[in-house]
């Protein structure tokens, strides 16, 4: 810029010096006229000149001058691909608050369709706008952290710097606003203090009423055979549901700590099938269940006591939440591709929501190993699908009675399929029931020749 | 170098409503903020924000102050037409509205200050559910402002029921442990202020979703209204 005002000016004189010299060539202007008028237009011109380039800032001058040469070019672009790829958002904001630059992950994150547009039309938080303010008359600030409740939980903190401007210079500051979302990790937190939170008052209700009956054994009912004996009974169930309890957060733990070390070992899923129907015989009778199997010979990449362990939560559940009279089918079926092992051959209908509460990183070529159950229960509906396998969520209604689970049966079954790199889907349509599908990889061997 | 772009009549004219729905955006998010900040107050019985939501209210009403400003200036200077007349009068019933969202969270803020004084109750569990779906109400609704967007407008004013329906059944619920409990009495009375309140926000989330739906339209929200 402050070359062309430099050429400009230089031209402006030596074409009036070119014309004085012309009329004094041609007599019209007496010598020292001439040298005098020469001499106060190159004077004015270089006072101009002056006035110029201290009015504009000369560190602008030389960068547009630098900007020019191929390198800097390359740089810039250069620079311009890597904030288009960089996976966190980054915005630029100018003047008046608006969005000037935003790169495809700050599209993404505020929703942003065109570029133009002030920023308070995407991002209302009243810290970050005051942030970006005050970035814009220049001053640096402190990231800020905002949450947002609505539609989706999300906990963002962003950090905002003051850019000098080259361009305007009546605009000085641009502000460069960095978004990084830390949903996750204050999800973690609460979740970790929601599971002390749960496990301890989980806890306390059965122990509760234990004192409670043992208070009244040492009291009034001392001498009473009868009121012992029932007494005695509930104090049994609680301390059961207890025992329940603990064994499943133990088995979470465990489960937890090996989730990493892939299993090795094979099992046979019929099998395991077969000794969880036996072990459950005597609760299915109860309900007049009728069971419908229909299991074809099948072996699994896996631990078969923990593979059990995610059968007997399976076919529990099924049974504990199907009506009386009602029938619970499971199927086991192997040697699926894995678009037949998410999408299910058994389905209730179009209207039922799916959710897939855990899936694995699979290679094309694997085959995998199903298991479906289906219970005869009032179903679950879609809201409360992605929290099936929270730890101890029960959906609405369901109370922890002395005979309930724990709340723990699913988190320790995703847990399970997650470290044998298998799948785990829930399908449901209120009124009609549930279906929940595990799959697992097949072993090599009985890929080859299948029996 | 010649003339700046924005001297221009139209521009600065254009300008001028952009800055309007700017300070609208600003004002919905200090509302919302707030509103946020009051409900988690009162979940976690905190006394402590209430300076804070203070200094919030101070800032809300000087915006509104400026939109009322900003509107004059229009009406004065550009005499809008069509949308953009539906767009400055929006504004003005908005502005309105977002001011009263903000004391009516002020109130809730100042509420969670006296239950810090009680033992925790099980229903303030309620009152975060009735809350979230409050918060979302007004958050769609600002969305639906910004983008200039009917649908989401449509569907808040259409879930007003669901608001209307939780807050009934707290209020039932609330009534029925205070007969058991008198001890819950003083508690119970400001969840169910802070409740009411709520309710009372939603209302205003349906009003502006009529606002912008006329704004965007040009005609008025009516079927089988939520009321």
């Amino acid at each position: 810029m402050i070359r062309i005002r430099r050429r400009d000016t230089a031209a402006v004189a030596a074409l009036g010096s070119l014309v004085l010299v012309l009329f004094w060539l041609f007599g019209e202007l007496g010598f020292l006229e001439t040298v005098v008028a020469i001499a106060t237009i190159a004077a004015l011109s270089t006072f101009y000149y002056l006035t110029v380039s201290t009015t504009i800032n000369p560190a602008v001058g030389n960068q547009a001058l630098r900007a020019r040469d191929g390198d800097e070019v390359d740089e810039a672009q250069r620079a311009k691909v890597m904030l288009e790829n960089l996976p966190n958002p980054v915005l630029l904001i100018g003047a008046g608050g608006r969005i000037e630059i935003a790169n495809p992950a700050a599209r993404e994150f505020l929703g942003l369709e065109a570029v133009t547009g002030h920023l308070s039309a995407v991002l209302r938080q009243p810290q970050v706008l005051e942030a970006v303010s005050a970035a814009l008359r220049g001053q640096t600030v402190a990231p800020v952290e905002y949450s947002i409740m609505a539609p989706v939980e999300s906990h963002v903190r962003a950090h905002v710097a003051p850019l000098a401007s080259r361009r305007d210079p009546s605009m000085p500051w641009r502000a460069m606003l960095v978004l990084s979302d830390e949903t996750s990790i204050k999800r973690a937190d609460r979740m970790r203090a929601d599971f002390l939170a749960n496990a301890s008052h989980e806890l306390r209700t059965p122990l509760a009423s234990l004192a409670g009956f043992i208070e009244t054994l040492r009291g009034h009912a001392k001498d009473d055979p009868d009121a012992r004996d029932r007494f005695l009974a509930i104090m049994f169930d609680q301390t059961e549901r207890m025992q329940r309890l603990i064994n499943d957060l133990l088995s979470l733990s465990r489960v937890e700590m090996d989730e990493h070390v892939p299993p090795n070992g094979t099992a046979d899923l019929g099998a395991i099938i077969d000794d969880v129907v036996d072990v459950l015989r005597p609760q299915i009778s109860e309900k007049s269940i009728e069971l419908d199997l229909q299991v074809e010979p099948a072996l699994a990449i896996g631990d078969r006591d923990q593979l059990l362990e995610v059968v007997m939560n399976l076919v529990e559940n099924a049974v504990k939440y199907s009506g009386a009279g009602s029938t619970v089918e499971i199927r086991l079926s192997g040697h699926l591709g894995r678009d037949q092992a998410e999408r299910p051959g058994l389905t209730l209908g179009p209207e039922a929501s799916r959710l897939t509460l855990a899936a694995p990183a699979s290679e094309p070529g694997d085959h995998f190993v199903a298991i479906r159950i289906r219970d005869g229960g009032q179903g679950i509906e879609r809201r409360n699908l992605p929290r099936l396998s929270e730890r101890f969520y029960r959906v609405d209604g369901q109370k922890s009675g002395p005979r309930e689970g724990t709340g723990l049966g699913l988190a320790i079954v995703k847990h399970i399929i997650t470290r044998h790199r298998g799948g785990f889907t829930v399908e449901s349509r209120p009124g009609a029931g549930s279906i929940f599908s595990v799959f697992l990889p097949m072993p090599e061997s009985s890929r080859k020749n299948p029996d | 170098m010649a003339l700046s772009r924005t001297a221009h009549i139209v521009t600065a004219y254009g300008e001028e409503l952009d800055q309007l729905s700017d300070d609208l955006a600003r004002m919905g998010g200090l509302v919302e903020t707030q509103l946020e900040k009051s409900i988690s107050a009162v979940v976690r019985r905190d006394a402590s924000i209430k300076a804070d939501i203070k200094a919030r209210e101070v800032q809300v009403n000087a915006l509104q102050v400026d939109i009322e400003k900003r509107v004059l200036r229009l009406f004065a200077l550009r005499q809008p037409l069509a949308t953009d007349l539906r767009m400055t009068i929006s504004a003005l019933k908005i502005a309105t509205d977002l001011e009263r969202i903000g004391d009516l969270a002020k109130n809730i803020a100042y509420r969670a200050g006296d239950l810090a004084g009680y033992a925790p109750m099980a229903l303030t569990q309620q009152v975060e559910r009735l809350g979230a779906i409050v918060i979302k109400q007004l958050s769609e609704v600002l969305d639906a402002l910004s983008s200039a967007d009917v649908e989401p407008a449509v569907r808040v004013w259409h879930s007003d029921d669901e608001v209307d329906e939780r807050y009934n059944t707290l209020v039932r619920e609330m009534l029925m442990s205070m007969t058991e409990d008198s001890g819950l009495v003083g508690p119970g009375v400001h969840i169910l202020f802070v409740a009411k309140n709520l309710e009372r926000i939603g209302d205003h989330a349906t009003n502006i979703a009529e606002a912008v739906h006329f704004m965007v339209t040009a005609s008025p929200l009516v079927e089988d209204g939520p009321h």
